[in-house]
């Protein structure tokens, strides 16, 4: 009886959890008159005869008009160049902090650490400005550098680097072989899991970050999905939940077939880092 | 230190000692050149914007002329002066309010998600990946969807409501309605918060929880006494961090009260103002960049002064 209660519970969060996203995916292909029924429907249904009446006008109208199709080329863009790069940045620093020793390198490390304790709104302002004097504003370079490294991620790298076996390491530095020769063919292959990791919670943040592509282009061509799909909702003329809908299950879509993908190691990686930039 | 150990061990007997001479001097140019990347990005994107933006917040600035020395004079009018901002005070409210709603929701539901995941077996991973669903979705469309689902006329939130017979609301157009609409969207987005303590629960022994058994305690009891009190630095942790993201919330917020383009407003009668959205209008919209930026450190200094009195009032330690 009670793990039946349980069982009831679950399913009424889950549906909570669930059914906008449904009720989002309904309405994108629903026709404009369709979707303001006074019951509710979660199929595509014609609103006089009742019957099935799926439409994909509103992808076609959301990918041209609302300018959503070159603002999904350039968040594949951004995301493709800015996550590998990023990834290699930490990982090439977080092994210099966790394995090469050199003077001064663990009080530079508490330094960096520290830094990431300001809140990112602090340093919006003048990230822009300093920005703007590298001449990288309103420019595909600014969606793209300002983000480059994550002090957060070259902490987590350090982290799982230090609990690797020095054994190999020392075996492998004996026998002759560089410092850059160990970090290819031993750290990397052994730390896939955190690589992994890092790589997972990168994109998401990237993929859906609004704030910093909202604040560095001005150009609608430069524009990432997020910010495209936002200027949609403010748009007088796009601001019907049918397009909006669209707009929203191509921002969403990429995500959930991630999460599908990677689930059990984006959810394992949440318990040690949170979701994060 | 590591340094010094190692030239202990690199010129003493032993193993090590075979690497070749010259290998110490060349691994300080190495791990110098492998963190440079990650160190440019930190001097250029993090050290010197957070010492430019408190230089700033003593000038008069808009980004396009020099910046002109004015003191404390942005701070003095901030706080003081509500013909100059009128809505500062209005934003610092909102952001409480929002703060003190939002952060308890969220942590209650995600404890009960939680507490019922970690009670069953079967399906608990595909539960438990519905339940994060929310999480992954940018912000920009989880705020397309909530207004969409709060529609006054043909939202799916009044209609269900109705059929438990609560009269439809027009949710983010009535100034009360605002905050409890967008912590519900917080809580609604609580996977994070549920995962961590799900991992915290997994860490409690089952033989504490059998010893509680044994003694005749009920799950009520079991809960309050035993699982509670061992998940206080979960607790503690999703609180310090939850609140520091609550009185930071920006991008829903922005899309849902962006309203036709320029004419940002902060939702009806500003009652959806956040701080940091009225910090975005100064700084994006209204060109006060030296304003902006002292806004950005009152919430700096605000923030530690919250999570301090966290650290110092709140239980952290398991009992």
């Amino acid at each position: 009886m009670r793990r039946a209660s349980i069982y009831v519970a679950l399913v009424l969060l889950a549906a909570v959890s669930v059914v906008p996203f449904l009720w989002m995916v309904a309405t994108s292909f629903k026709h404009g008159p369709d979707i303001y029924t006074k019951t509710p429907s979660l199929l595509p249904l014609d609103k006089k005869t009742g019957e099935w009446a799926a439409t994909l006008d509103n992808y076609a109208y959301v990918l041209d008009v609302g300018g959503l199709g070159n603002a999904f080329v350039n968040s594949v863009w951004v995301c493709a160049i800015l996550v590998p790069a990023k990834l290699l940045i930490d990982a090439l620093a977080a092994y210099a902090f966790a394995r090469i020793p050199f003077p001064g390198r663990d009080k530079l490390f508490m330094i960096m650490l520290a830094g990431m304790m300001v809140p990112a709104i602090t340093l919006l302002v003048p990230r822009i400005h300093v920005t703007q004097s590298l001449g990288m504003f309103d420019s595909g370079w600014g969606l793209i550098v300002p983000n480059i490294a994550s002090v957060l991620d070259i902490f987590l790298l350090r982290q799982f680097f230090l609990s690797l076996p020095g054994e190999l390491e020392e075996a492998a530095l004996i026998d002759g072989a560089g410092r850059m020769q160990i970090f290819w063919r031993i750290v990397l292959p052994l730390s896939k899991p955190v690589l992994a990791v890092v790589t997972i919670t990168s994109f998401l943040f990237h993929w859906n970050d609004l704030v910093w592509p909202l604040l560095v282009t001005n150009d609608p061509e430069l524009y990432t999905l997020p910010l495209a799909l936002q200027q949609l909702v403010a748009s007088p003329d796009g601001g019907r939940a049918y397009y909006i809908m669209a707009g929203a299950t191509l921002a969403v879509l990429p995500v959930i077939a991630v999460l599908l993908v990677f689930q059990r190691r984006i959810l394992q990686g949440i318990a040690f880092t949170g979701l994060k930039g | 230190m590591a340094a010094p150990v190692l030239e202990r061990v690199t010129t003493g007997p032993g193993r090590r000692a075979r690497r070749r001479p010259g290998a110490r001097r060349r691994d300080h140019l190495i791990g110098w050149l492998l963190i440079a990347p990650a160190l440019a990005y930190f001097l250029i994107f993090l050290l010197y914007p957070a010492l430019s933006a408190l230089y700033y917040s003593f000038t008069d600035w808009n980004l396009r002329t020099e910046a002109s020395w004015v003191g404390l004079a942005n701070y003095a009018d901030l706080l003081f002066d509500d013909v100059k901002y009128p809505h500062f005070w209005k934003s610092v409210s909102v952001t409480l309010q929002y703060t003190l709603i939002a952060v308890p929701l969220t942590l209650v539901a995600a404890l009960a998600q939680a507490l019922l995941l970690n009670a069953i077996r079967r399906g608990a991973n595909l539960f438990r990946l519905l339940l994060f669903l929310p999480v992954v979705t940018a912000e920009a469309a989880v705020g397309a969807i909530w207004r969409w689902l709060y529609d006054p006329q043909y939202g799916l939130i009044n209609t269900l409501l109705g059929l438990v017979g609560i009269p439809g609301q027009n949710w983010l157009n009535t100034p009360e309605l605002v905050i409890p609409a967008l912590a519900f969207i917080a809580a609604w987005q609580c996977g994070i918060s549920m995962i961590i303590y799900l991992a915290g629960l997994k860490g409690i022994p089952g033989s504490i929880q059998e010893a509680a058994i044994i003694d005749g305690a009920g799950p009520w009891q079991r809960f309050w006494r035993v699982t509670f009190p061992m998940l206080r630095p979960t607790t503690f942790y999703l609180l310090v961090t939850g609140v520091i993201a609550a009185l930071q919330v920006f991008g829903l917020v922005y899309v849902i009260f962006s309203g036709n383009g320029r004419s940002v407003t902060g939702g009806p009668e500003q009652s959806g103002l956040t701080y940091v959205l009225h910090l975005y209008l100064f700084a994006f919209r209204y060109d006060a960049m030296g304003a902006a930026c002292a806004m950005s450190f009152i919430l700096l200094v605000f923030i530690m002064i919250v999570t301090a009195l966290q650290f110092r009032f709140v239980k952290q330690e398991a009992a």
